[in-house]
């Protein structure tokens, strides 16, 4: 357990190179994503080559952080100790403005009964070691 | 060479619940009944194919049953890898590079493991220890259930699908198992019964949800020469295609359409087949949208139709298309992997031994298997006639 955040050591991911920037911008409070030159659309994970198009033409942009619910759950059973401490949780996916880029993240401050598709959200950041932060998103407007 | 390729022998492990086997004992008793179903010994055995452990799994089940066979599949990509090794197995054996292929499943996820499937167990080897992509997913405490619970919600939004078009899934392969000795769970259940079961990840309830069992089964497939030496009762497989679109649920191009509507068409058509000629559909019931989704990407329901599809009562014994037939995944059995059940399940109803649960006069049969989280695709068409 890392005692400033909460966050249980085993729930750290390694940071792989090509995830460098993303999980350095967590720490910063932008959302950073990779722009293919080539195609214009974005995307996340980060990668070596842009998953839409093929190419390698990528550069990284801080991200609005806006974007639009797609689609969500709601957790009420998990067995990962924190987790299961916290349920029940909304889990959703979430299509960025800049388009190409769709995150997976929970929205903590949403209750169950609220979360709908096409809702609006914005980024927020969770701290979750020295190294990086969580993202989540909350409502927006 | 394109030579015809049948179903030689099918065989089934002991089940749903077995403390006293390991998974590798499940597998070789599956394998041995199999062999006894084919009438063949195991030196008739030249390939092998199997998945759900580690690396190199199918060379130390090879050695554990006392074969070295010079074929060996050992693709693993999910649920569905047996649909890809019988997509393989087939494609061999019409080439002539092998003449009799094994493939064997059998775990006892019950026995070791509990009944937590895909709600996370602990920590494991921790978030360091995931594949890169699952790093952005699993810290967001998403579970197995969870992925495929927003791509249901997703249909639900998009097409007005009903979680009580869901349920009664469920509940017309709790009719099947009921009428399946070996089923864990063969109570009848209504649509209430599963609306009223606990939620696990909205919008599936516990009995959206496949069991956890123990298990196993084995299939060979041969030539239609060798099978017809044999003397069982000929099943051929007609088509087979096998496809992904993406591994995690976030990279799901489109939460409403899987891989099946690729290796659907594309199987049926290499079967000389459409939806409206399948007697009976093996279809893997990881979860109630599972079944849904995959009834519209195969044709048998429009895109955005299955819940009213599976709603009228078309998926039980006297239905328009009588699927799970055994009592799937929901109810019967599901000891991890459940992709070689489905076309067990399709030889037996082909071959008219399925006992209280024979579909009348079933001449073609589909099996088709998902893995992942509505990841990988594999489809494949038996039926008692050749093309």
């Amino acid at each position: 357990m890392s005692d400033e955040t909460g966050v249980p050591s085993y729930l750290i991911p390694r940071i792989s190179p090509e995830a460098a920037e993303f999980f350095a911008g967590t720490v910063r409070g932008e959302l950073r994503v990779q722009r293919c030159a080539s195609c214009g659309l974005h995307h996340h994970y980060p990668r070596m080559f842009c998953p839409h198009c093929g190419s390698d033409e990528l550069t990284w942009v801080t991200a609005s952080g806006r974007g639009t619910v797609h689609s969500f759950t709601v957790i009420r059973q998990q067995g990962i100790p924190m987790f299961k401490e916290q349920v029940p949780f909304v889990v959703a996916l979430v299509d960025l403005d800049e388009p190409g880029a769709r995150f997976i993240a929970q929205l903590p401050t949403v209750a169950p009964e609220h979360a709908v598709i096409d809702m609006r959200v914005q980024v927020r950041f969770r701290p979750a070691s020295e190294d990086m932060a969580f993202v989540e998103f909350e409502p927006h407007e | 060479m394109n030579r015809r390729v049948c179903v030689a022998g099918v065989g089934w492990a002991d089940g749903p619940k077995t403390p006293d086997l390991t998974a590798m004992g499940l597998q070789a008793q599956a394998f041995g009944r199999a062999t006894a179903d084919a009438g063949l010994t195991k030196s008739d055995i030249d390939g092998l194919a199997s998945a759900g452990y580690g690396g190199m799994h199918e060379v130390q089940l090879a050695e554990y049953l006392g074969l070295t066979p010079h074929w060996l599949d050992s693709t693993s990509c999910g649920g569905s890898s047996f649909e890809f090794h019988a997509l393989h197995a087939y494609r061999a054996i019409q080439a002539g590079d092998v003449d009799t292929v094994a493939i064997v499943y059998g775990n006892n996820e019950l026995s070791t493991a509990g009944r937590s499937l895909g709600t996370g167990r602990s920590g494991g080897g921790g978030a360091a220890a995931m594949p890169y992509p699952m790093s952005f997913e699993l810290t967001t405490g998403l579970t197995l259930v969870g992925a495929y619970a927003m791509a249901a919600q997703r249909h639900m939004h998009q097409y007005g699908t009903t979680a009580e078009q869901l349920a009664s899934i469920a509940v017309q392969t709790r009719e099947h198992a009921a009428r399946n000795p070996h089923a864990m769970y063969r109570d009848l259940i209504t649509v209430d019964d599963v609306l009223g079961s606990k939620l696990v990840a909205d919008p599936l309830h516990k009995l959206d949800c496949c069991v956890v069992s123990d298990g196993g089964c084995a299939l060979i497939l041969t030539t239609e020469e060798r099978a017809r030496d044999l003397g069982r009762p000929l099943v051929y497989v007609r088509g087979a295609a096998a496809g992904m679109t993406h591994h995690s649920i976030q990279g799901m191009p489109d939460l409403t359409v899987t891989a099946g509507a690729v290796t659907g068409p594309k199987a049926f058509a290499e079967a000389g087949i459409g939806p409206s000629d399948v007697d009976t559909f093996q279809m893997y019931d990881s979860f109630t949208y599972t079944v849904l989704v995959c009834l519209e990407d195969l044709g048998f329901a429009p895109k955005g139709e299955g819940g009213a599809f599976a709603a009228s009562g078309a998926l039980r014994l006297g239905g328009a298309l009588p699927t799970n037939t055994d009592g799937g995944g929901l109810s019967a059995t599901h000891p991890g992997m459940r992709g070689l059940f489905l076309l067990c399940e399709a030889t037996r109803q082909l071959r008219g031994e399925a006992g209280d649960s024979q579909v009348a006069g079933a001449e073609i049969a589909v099996a088709h298997g998902s893995g992942g989280w509505l990841s990988t695709m594999g489809t494949v068409v038996l039926g008692t006639e050749p093309v």
